[in-house]
């Protein structure tokens, strides 16, 4: 029963990023994401004041959405970084850190909102048009053939979740385990077209890290009570027969339609149904069906008469199991509990149980085929969490590489990079842009310098203790010294390797400090890096960061390009 | 005692200058974004007028009235809820001045109470007259002297009348910077300029094609939040925004069909019962169902169905069977999908039979591929369908970071469709232009242009004997008043006096039976009243209508044409009396032809405020040159609110002046090529507006109530619903 109520007019606030309280909580906001930033990245731990499970954190995708935004504003900001990870899993912290930064710098800049949209969404464009081009220093392409990029691109997202409480050793066991896993999902008989596999990811809490494994096929979970009745015989065939049924098979009285059912004394309808199924049984049986698998509950007595005759049954497997099933068995989902046709059975090529932690589990072996099962294990509920997200992360990741073979330098290099390039190419920028974006040269130096100054924030974000941060004038790469360094050393004997790990102090780089209030323009263009693979980089995601990119700049032109919010209160 | 709320000009400003303040800051190519939030959480991005004034949820009944006045005219053109407000706000304020000026003049000596009654009556007078005057003096200006300046979004070639791709893309351009967020106006307006060339067949189903668009724009756009704005693309077929329930790929034409109902048979239908008398039967009728719904299956099939498109749940079994016999099914497709492809494919449900062992397929179309597209991570149904004769289906993705932007993005593309709708409208006018030829067809519009001005007289007839009424009203009040009212109207009164006697019942007559030709006639007709352009025989016609201001009509017609004006002026004259007796004389509707724009940036507003002071000067009447010239003023608070941040020469100084001058030396005046916007959509708008300040000067109190307002046709309870 709804009332109708008379309708409370609304509240209407103009001019809100002046406002004290808005500039305070994004400024707290960008606090809390920036300290959460890459590998050394502090730790957040998220509670509710009455009680239930404690979250230990890093990850954008937990952290955002659990903090309870209330001005819409802030809102704005993490639903379209929540957004973002839906789409590509990766770069939720890059974009909620560069939007933020971008958000202040242009705040404090004194321009009219239009001017510095304007500007700002042509800067992109020249990042975008950068790293796309052939010429771009900071990414490198994936080489298939060899699996040390993409192993690369694994270990630094493993890596950058600290909340998995990984060591070195599990961090490099993890990573091979996920691009064993991705390798499995590969289709071998490629077509024109390749459809990826699946990979199903099995929780074992509790255990050591390095008991995680790869299957190929799927496990399903045993009751306790099959234990006594599940019988192994070996079965004479070097393939099993499958059945896949969708539908119940729990002796249910199906819908009677709109009318009504008029039932004789004496007549069971419920024995009707057994006997259906019993029926449905025999008919199995004469098929040679080895293992039955339900979607839903298998009614007992059907389940002893089918055990009686030696076939396996396994119910409840539930939806989520079904569409890697009928691709694993290549058996078609029964919807129906007669007249079933004998093509739509499948196959797999054995079945065993195994023992997991203490746990028992079905173990469906494929003949060929792209389904396999990660056995993941950690120490913990919230640390396995984070290692799950983790591996979705890196699972998503790499199927984007697949698509777009390309990767980012990672380790603040790219940021720093982009930014020196930035502020070389807008030494000199062309009138007719000037007029396109209908501002001056100085108003355009100016935006520019806070974009660059935003880029460089979020490299200055991955350092969490304190130390220096250089840039060199040579590559644009990012450098991070130690915070007590003695004051008449180079920093040549300072640095050891740049943030992605591309290149070391043995070159003379011309280094810079990247926190120097004035900034430096960039008077001569970068090098392209050359292209010699080292064993250890840090790597970025192509698609999800030049993405995260855009969509950080297009969120903070959104916010201030806010004139008022009319607050609807019913 | 319900609380009173006094009515008239002053509330009205009031409450408009509150709607104009909070709107301000979103209008024209420099206006910013507003955020709408809701309680439940979703945020909207909107710079659109009439949506901001629906979110405000405004309490005051006068505020309340504007904002349906807004949001009824956005209805129709799509447009202007923001210009409606400024030019409502400067219109009032003028009002307000004249009243000042006039109440100055009088002095404090009436009591208040009695004031305010007078000062309703005159409200009441002046809304009167501003009706008037937008159907007679407005219209005659628009049809004479603006229509020299329009230029036309058509470009000729040849017979070929054809729609200019860079006239649209500038009028898409200009509409989008008033609507959407400043870093994405090119694009979006770019991807609906190609969405619109991509969906039109040829030249001649645009209309249809828009209006299809217009009604189905939800289903044709679909929104993906996470991607940058930059990702939005067009696609060709279309997207059922539900996954398959069965995928059998399947290459080449695929016959399709769909079905609103379940196929498999069920156990027993509504008012029936099934009486079970043994378990056997009981199993023997599950096995009948399955056995059917095996056969329809199989059916379809060996008929060529490859996709079985459902509004309802199948059941599992259909599902099982149709993947055994490879036709992929798609279930729960919401109705407007539905209906939307039985409208592009004419395609109607199909039936299943199950007393018959085959089935009757009466309709199945043709889809050129059919195959799953992932949107938004979710996946979708693409189906390749092949295209009518009007329409080309094409689909929208419009990406955006969040949802609020992206259905922002969305509204406006339904916007722009309903601007290009009104753009390629013919619109009709009250004035009429005098021709010479006769035809069957021109005696219709004819007939019709007679029952209009014979409803115009009636117009008149009705305001004169008001004021009269009015006159005698105020001269038991205060007799000085009275004369100075009188001195002030000498004329009207006369005229108003006369016109009572002069009305000739042969006009009466005649028209009766004019309009009975005419109604025949539209019966016979009924589209073709509306397609002037079409009729060869009315081809003398259109080029005196619509060609260079009226060339081709010889001087002494022109006279005539004045004479006709004068007499919508004024209404009643002994020459209006003979040209209506007059049966060789006829008249044709003037109207603002299709595609008829006018560059942006307060271009039509400076043009009618120019003609308007013109006419205002020329009038003999003061209180239509009154206003004539208030109507003037206003109409410059648009530009003057668009040029207010620009410097120097792009100033409202400047360009207002040198607008001017180019208008008196006769030159044409210089378009920016920044951008077009319909003529149409302005003049509805202005039209609108002077309807919606008619509406406002009507009432003189607002009674707040707490039951229900009875349904009386009563202007406040139309707004308390």
């Amino acid at each position: 029963m709804s009332r109708i109520k008379a309708k409370t007019p609304s509240l209407c606030t103009c001019e809100l990023l002046t406002k004290e309280i808005i500039s305070k909580s994004l400024s707290g906001l960008r606090q809390i994401v920036a300290s959460c930033y890459g590998p050394s990245g502090r730790l957040k731990q998220l509670h509710n004041g009455v009680g239930g499970s404690i979250c230990t954190t890093s990850s954008s995708s937990l952290l955002i959405n659990n903090l309870s935004v209330t001005h819409p504003i802030l809102k704005i900001l993490t639903t379209s970084v929540q957004n973002h990870v839906s789409h590509f899993s990766d770069c939720g912290l890059f974009t909620a850190i560069f939007c933020c930064h971008l958000i202040e710098n242009f705040q404090r800049l004194n321009l009219s909102s239009a001017t510095v949209v304007k500007v700002s969404n042509h800067l992109l464009s020249l990042c975008t048009d950068y790293l796309n081009s052939e010429t771009c220093g900071c990414r490198i392409s994936v080489d298939f053939s060899n699996m040390k990029t993409l192993r690369c691109l694994v270990q630094s997202i493993v890596t950058s979740k600290p909340a998995c409480l990984l060591s070195k050793k599990e961090a490099d066991h993890i990573s091979t385990l996920i691009l064993k896993a991705f390798l499995l999902t590969i289709p071998e008989k490629a077509k024109d077209f390749a459809i990826l596999g699946k990979t199903l990811i099995i929780p074992l809490k509790g255990e050591r890290v390095m008991d995680s494994t790869v299957l190929p096929g799927i496990l399903i979970e045993m009751p306790e009570v099959q234990l006594m009745t599940f019988s192994i015989k070996k079965l004479p065939s070097n393939a099993l027969k499958v059945a896949l049924f969708c539908i119940t098979m729990s002796g249910e009285i199906s819908d009677p339609g709109e009318g009504t059912l008029v039932v004789t004394y004496g007549v069971s309808l419920e024995n009707a149904v057994v006997d259906q199924l019993l029926n449905l049984g025999n008919q199995l049986i004469s098929d040679h069906v080895d293992i039955v698998v339900c979607q839903k509950v298998i009614h007992p007595v059907l389940k002893q008469y089918l055990n009686q005759h030696h076939i396996i049954t396994i119910d409840r497997v539930g939806i989520s199991l079904m569409e890697p099933l009928c691709e694993m068995t290549g058996t078609q989902p029964i919807g129906s509990l007669n007249l079933i046709s004998s093509t739509s059975y499948g196959y797999v090529k054995d079945l065993c149980s195994t023992n997991f932690g203490s746990k028992p589990y079905f173990h469906l072996i494929p003949n060929d085929s792209t389904v396999c099962t990660l056995l993941l294990c950690n120490r913990n509920e919230t640390a396995w969490n984070e290692l799950k997200l983790a591996c979705q992360t890196a699972q998503h990741v790499l199927k984007l590489t697949i698509r777009e073979p390309l990767a980012l330098l990672g380790g603040g290099c790219t940021e720093t990079h982009l930014a020196s390039f930035l502020s070389h190419k807008v030494i000199s920028v062309p009138e007719c842009i000037l007029k396109a974006n209908d501002c001056t040269q100085p108003e355009y130096k100016i935006v520019a310098n806070a974009f660059c100054n935003a880029l460089q924030a979020v490299a200055c974000s991955l350092e969490h203790d304190k130390g220096k941060l250089l840039a060199d004038r040579k590559y644009g790469h990012f450098w991070s010294v130690q915070p007590d360094f003695p004051p008449d050393v180079k920093w040549q004997d300072l640095v050891s390797k740049c943030g992605c790990g591309l290149h070391s102090n043995q070159e003379e780089l011309n280094w810079c400090l990247l926190q120097s209030i004035h900034f430096a323009p960039q008077n001569y263009p970068l090098q392209q890096s050359t292209n010699s693979l080292k064993d250890h980089l840090t790597l970025d995601c192509f698609t999800a960061k030049l993405h995260g990119l855009q969509v950080a700049v297009e969120t903070a032109s959104l916010i201030l390009d806010l004139s008022c919010v009319i607050e609807d209160e019913n | 005692m319900a609380a009173a709320t006094a009515g008239g000009v002053d509330s009205a400003l009031q409450a408009a200058e509150v709607l104009e303040s909070i709107l301000s800051g979103s209008v024209g190519p420099e206006g910013r974004q507003v955020l709408c939030t809701k309680p439940t959480g979703d945020v909207l991005f909107s710079r659109d007028g009439g949506r901001l004034l629906e979110a405000l949820n405004v309490e005051h009944p006068v505020a309340r009235m504007i904002v349906t006045c807004v949001s009824m005219n956005q209805n129709v053109t799509g447009d202007g809820a923001k210009t409606f407000i400024i030019l409502l706000c400067d219109l009032l304020r003028g009002l307000k001045a004249i009243t000042e000026k006039e109440r100055g003049s009088f002095g404090g000596s009436i009591p208040s109470q009695e004031r305010h009654w007078k000062n309703c009556c005159q409200w009441k007078y002046i809304s009167q007259a501003i009706l008037t005057f937008q159907a007679h003096v407005l219209d005659y200006i628009m049809a004479q002297y603006l229509r020299k300046h329009f230029l036309t979004i058509f470009s000729f070639s040849g017979e070929e009348k054809k729609v200019c791709r860079s006239s649209l893309e500038s009028l898409l351009d200009a509409y989008f910077c008033g609507r959407v967020g400043r870093n994405n106006q090119k694009f979006i307006s770019q991807l609906t300029c190609d969405y619109f060339y991509k969906c039109l067949q040829h030249e001649d189903g645009k209309d249809e094609m828009i209006d299809l668009v217009d009604e189905y724009f939800l289903e044709l756009c679909t929104a993906v939040t996470g991607l940058p704005v930059s990702s939005s693309k067009i696609i060709s077929g279309f997207v059922i925004h539900r996954d398959f329930s069965v995928y059998c790929p399947a290459d080449g034409d695929m016959r399709i069909i769909i079905v609103t109902e379940p196929i498999q048979p069920a156990l027993s239908t509504s008012g029936s019962e099934l009486l079970v008398n043994s378990e056997a039967q009981f199993q023997a009728s599950h096995i009948w169902i399955t056995e059917k719904t095996k056969t329809i299956m199989k059916d379809l099939q060996s008929k060529g169905i490859k996709l079985l498109l459902s509004s309802v749940k199948q059941q599992d079994a259909v599902i099982y069977y149709a993947k055994q016999n490879g036709i992929s099914v798609v279930e729960y497709i919401p109705s407007e999908e539905i209906s939307l492809l039985c409208r592009i494919i004419a395609l109607s449900p199909f039936i299943p039979s199950w007393a018959t062992s085959e089935c009757h397929i009466s309709d199945a179309a043709l889809v050129t591929f059919c195959r799953p597209i992932l949107l938004n991570s979710r996946r979708y149904v693409h189906l390749g369908l092949l295209s009518t004769h009007s329409f080309i289906p094409h689909c929208l993705v419009l990406c955006g970071p969040v949802q609020g932007l992206t259905d922002q993005h969305i509204r406006a593309f339904h916007g722009a469709f309903k601007v290009l709708r009104q753009v390629f409208k013919v619109l009709y006018l009250s004035y009429k232009v005098q021709r010479s030829n006769q035809n069957e067809t021109s005696n219709s519009i004819n007939s019709k242009e007679n029952k209009q001005s014979h409803h115009l007289i009636e117009v008149y007839r009705a305001l004169f004997e008001k004021q009269h009424l009015d006159s005698v009203l105020m001269s038991k009040d205060n007799p000085s008043r009275t004369q100075s009212h009188l001195r002030g109207t000498p004329d009207l009164v006369l005229s108003s006096i006369e016109s009572e006697n002069d009305i000739p019942s042969t006009t009466l007559t005649q028209t009766q039976k004019i309009k009975e030709d005419f109604e025949s006639l539209l019966c016979s007709y009924p589209n073709k009243i509306g397609i002037v352009d079409t009729k060869e025989p009315l081809v003398a016609i259109n080029c005196s209508c619509n060609g260079d201001f009226l060339t081709d009509v010889p001087d002494d017609h022109l006279s005539v044409i004045e004479q006709t004006c004068k007499m919508s002026k004024t209404a009643i004259d002994v020459t209006s009396k003979e040209v209506f007796q007059d049966t060789s004389q006829s008249y044709c509707t003037s109207f603002i032809q299709a595609g008829s724009v006018l560059p942006v940036g307060g271009h039509f507003e400076i043009l009618l405020h120019y003609y308007l002071l013109d006419y205002s000067r020329q009038c003999q009447k003061p209180e239509v040159s009154m206003i004539s010239s208030l109507i003037a003023n206003a109409l410059l608070s648009l530009p003057k609110t668009l040029y207010k941040a620009k410097r120097g020469n792009k100033s409202f100084c400047h360009v207002y002046l040198r607008t001017m001058h180019a208008l008196q030396a006769k030159q044409g005046v210089a378009g920016s090529p920044a951008g077009l916007e319909s003529v149409a959509c302005k003049y509805q708008l202005l039209t609108s507006v002077l309807h919606c300040l008619t509406k406002l000067l009507t009432f003189d109190l607002v009674i707040s109530i707490n039951k229900q307002p009875q349904k009386t046709g009563d202007e406040e309870s139309e707004e308390d619903e």
